[in-house]
């Protein structure tokens, strides 16, 4: 970096007027007797976009706080951000080489969509349950290592969707299992506390799954691989300037560039998540799925019987985990321990996107994935920046917990 | 004799007993035919670091209900802090000039050293000013260990409260979601930070106490162990006297109903922030002592594992007993070593290493679904029953009809400062009817 202080001035100015905003603002508010609901996050993002000269008309003339408002503020925040950071570093590859800028975004996007599968699942499973599972990321792991040994290991050349499918079947049973052994004793009454004790059984899963799988296959790393190769393109032929296909590439306007094993597992979520939002829209059981999270005694009287549900979320929740993973197992390599991180990951976007939203999950999934992406691309040390990956999603959570803990879409908590 | 007295008696013997085990240790030549070797000493310690962790973390857990998963977060803070002020910082009496110097009292100077790029042979700026600008006859004094481990209990505290406060005004599933990551993230820092922690290869400490200290060998387990055996005591004493008091009171209603205990009055924000930065402070003592003890502190004391296990030693012990939860930990920790040795049936070779984590994991999830308050619950109840069925007493607490108000005002409801365990175990049974 030439110029970091500029970027520190800038961070600094941001940080001081929105912390200002944030603490003023609903006092002020309060004082009118305006609703003061939206208050402290509105006033923390239009004090962070442009400091005294926004804040100062907000506090004299006190408008609603609407969306728009918010969603200005926000723009412009992210837009000196990224001002100061290109002042900052004129030479940084995120600045000065527009293909990049779009290849990053493009497979943060492309990484996003996954991640907002895998979110959907524990998402899905809050909703209907009210219980966090800490043992997401081991369905993921879990997923991903049975594709892998079905399709490299026991039965090589079958298609690789017989292993997806495989991977779901399990990850949907044990699921399953789980919810009926350890889960269902809560909604009777039987067990003290459900909410702590789902906290602390998801997590002994957690822990045994994990052991379990690595003294079964070990803790040598393994990647499967490219499931779907693409086909050799070029278009217009020669050139390729519009679109070149290589098996384990595509670049598209010759600057977008998506390796393949990312581009076919977006595809396979977006498919997933297309028949998701088939079944829980146009099918009685994904609209029973719905009824039960929006008030279970009413979805009980008219019928449906909550503690199946239950079941089916939670099983349907472990297998979108898989299923995530199964789609990843040819992107990154795979150990015991994966499940860790992509857990924490989906918890920030959980957070973010407010708990048991399904659009929120969705959302949240690509914003976490972009802001991964532009981490990892811009930070000057790459090395560094690439340890720091799951740091990038604790300051996301940080600053919804901060500034609107029910997140984008959250219900009231 | 009553069951508080049985406790008491059996909780005096039990550190009596504790404090005599190093006579047995094989450096005093045994007592009698019992030889305790240097290992067995290194996992009493270890087994007493653990209940440390365990019955703090079953503070905040059990007896708060708050589920925090980086208490080992917690225990590397106080460590880190620990070695990296052992490894930074000096006292002086000259300024060096070359390093970073802080004018103290007197003559006195605290030198913050430099920090080395890895790879390359950089002197240390300390050692470079030695032979160039500081004056002959320099003292230069390496910051006491007690002083550095009572830094990494205020680093301990801070980011206690920094956590608490961030989540902690929210519902209780924010804790657990916002303390896994923060561990990762810690994990993550201190391995990526090779310049400053030493990264994976691990940072070393000076050791607890100089060699020579009463005769003992540096390698000599007896001071070390009775250091981790009285900060178990202390805590010990501490979290009792904490969980018979009004405090103790207040956290349980918080995590029987928080809208209730807020509506009677109970701050709980505040009281889930101080039980948090309490246990937190515990758990960094913990980790600043264990660290000295053992040289050295690796970003692997915070994979989740060690905070799986602490909760397993805690869950399987008695998640709602402080003294349950240490026991389990002291338990777990010797079974843990004596499950070590891997198991060859004929052509079947089984990895015990890793087996025993899948059989712990599976005990953890099976103890809270079937014994929720641990294994050593039954035993307990038992023995504060008094031998007679659970029907019996239950019958015999609950008074008649139309004595209640006499029997209140003539028997007024005991204080909370009364014996904490046998309150605990009384709990236990009233929350079991």
């Amino acid at each position: 970096m030439e110029n970091a202080a500029i970027f520190g001035w800038a961070l600094l100015w941001i940080i001081c007027w929105g912390a200002l905003g944030g603490v003023v603002t609903p006092r002020i508010y309060a004082r009118k007797d305006l609703e003061i609901s939206q208050a402290s996050f509105g006033g923390a993002v239009i004090g962070a976009a442009l400091g005294p000269f926004s804040l100062l008309p907000l506090w004299v003339a006190t408008p609603k706080i609407t969306n728009r408002l918010i969603g200005i503020a926000i723009a412009i925040v992210v837009g000196i951000f990224i001002a100061a950071f290109a002042l900052a570093d004129p030479d940084n590859l995120c600045v000065a080489n527009g293909g990049f800028v779009i290849s990053q975004l493009a497979n943060g996007i492309v990484i996003g969509i996954i991640y907002g599968l895998m979110a959907l699942g524990l998402t899905l499973i809050f909703s209907i349950l009210g219980v966090v599972s800490f043992a997401h990321g081991e369905f993921y792991m879990i997923g991903g290592m049975v594709t892998y040994f079905i399709s490299a290991k026991w039965l090589p050349g079958v298609s690789p969707l017989v292993a997806i499918l495989a991977s779901c079947i399990v990850t949907f049973a044990i699921g399953y299992l789980f919810e009926r052994i350890f889960l269902r004793p809560m909604g009777s009454g039987e067990i003290e506390r459900p909410t702590e004790y789902a906290i602390l059984v998801t997590f002994g899963l957690a822990f045994f799954l994990q052991y379990f799988t690595q003294a079964l296959t070990s803790a040598v790393p393994v990647k499967a691989q490219r499931f779907f190769p693409f086909p050799r393109a070029e278009l217009p032929a020669d050139s390729g300037a519009l679109l070149k296909m290589t098996p384990g590439n595509v670049t598209i306007f010759d600057a977008v560039s998506i390796p393949n094993p990312r581009f076919t597992a977006a595809v396979l979520a977006l498919l997933m998540l297309a028949a998701l939002l088939w079944f829980l829209y146009r099918t009685w059981v994904g609209k029973a799925l719905r009824a039960v999270s929006q008030d279970r005694q009413a979805a009980a009287v008219t019928g449906i019987n909550p503690d199946s549900m239950n079941s089916l979320a939670f099983s349907m929740g472990a297998m979108l985990a898989g299923l995530s993973g199964a789609s990843l197992v040819q992107v990154f390599s795979w150990l015991p321990q994966v499940g860790i991180p992509a857990a924490a990951r989906s918890f920030v976007i959980i957070v973010l996107g407010g708990m048991g939203s399904l659009p929120g999950a969705f959302l949240g999934g690509l914003i976490v994935g972009l802001v991964e992406a532009a981490g990892t691309g811009c930070i000057p040390d790459a090395t560094r920046a690439a340890a720091y990956i799951p740091a990038y999603g604790m300051v996301i959570l940080t600053l919804v917990l901060l500034l609107k803990p029910t997140g984008l879409f959250g219900r009231e908590l | 004799m009553n069951p508080t007295a049985l406790f008491r008696v059996a909780g005096a013997a039990a550190v009596v007993i504790l404090l005599l085990i190093p006579l047995a240790s094989s450096e005093l030549g045994g007592l009698g035919p019992l030889v305790l070797s240097g290992y067995v000493m290194h996992l009493a310690i270890t087994a007493f670091f653990y209940a440390i962790l365990a019955s703090s973390w079953s503070l905040l857990a059990g007896y708060a209900g708050q589920f925090s998963f980086g208490h080992m977060a917690f225990m590397a803070i106080g460590g880190y802090t620990s070695g990296l002020i052992g490894k930074f910082i000096r006292f002086t009496t000259a300024p060096s000039e070359l390093c970073t110097d802080i004018p103290l009292f007197g003559s006195w100077w605290l030198v913050v050293l430099n920090i080395r790029r890895v790879g390359t042979i950089d002197e240390s700026c300390l050692d470079m000013a030695k032979t160039e600008t500081l004056p002959a006859g320099t003292l230069i004094v390496f910051p006491p260990v007690w002083a550095s481990i009572a830094m990494g209990l205020v680093m301990g505290a801070t980011f206690g409260l920094l956590v608490g406060w961030l989540v902690l005004r929210l519902r209780s599933t924010y804790l657990a979601l916002f303390t896994i990551g923060f561990s990762e993230i810690l994990r993550a820092s201190i391995s990526a930070e090779i310049p400053i922690t030493e990264g994976q290869s691990g940072l070393e400490l000076v050791p607890l106490f100089p060699a020579g200290l009463l005769g003992f060998s540096s390698t000599s387990k007896i001071p070390p162990y009775y250091a981790m055996l009285l900060l178990f005591l202390v805590a010990m004493a501490m979290m009792t006297w904490l969980a018979g008091s009004r405090f103790g009171l207040f956290i349980r209603a918080i995590r029987e109903d928080e809208e209730a205990a807020a509506a009677l009055g109970v701050n709980i924000v505040r009281y889930k922030v101080l039980v948090f930065v309490i246990t937190s402070t515990l758990a960094a003592a913990a980790g600043a002592l264990q660290g000295h003890y053992i040289g050295i502190i690796t970003p692997n004391t915070l994979i989740i594992l060690q905070m799986s296990l602490v909760i397993a030693m805690a869950v399987i012990g008695g998640l709602e007993n402080i003294y349950t939860a240490s026991v389990g930990a002291i338990v777990i920790t010797f079974m843990l070593e004596l499950l070590r040795t891997n198991i060859t049936i004929g052509p079947l070779h089984i990895d015990m290493t890793l087996w025993r984590l899948v059989f712990f994991g599976l005990l953890l999830m099976l103890t809270l679904r079937f014994q929720r308050n641990g294994l050593l619950y039954p035993i307990l109840e038992r023995i504060s029953r008094g031998g007679v069925a659970a029907e019996t007493v239950s019958i015999r607490a609950a008074p008649d009809e139309d004595e209640v108000d006499v029997e209140d005002e003539e028997h007024p409801p005991s204080g909370p400062d009364e014996n904490a365990d046998a309150e605990a175990v009384n709990d236990h049974a009233e929350s079991d009817r």
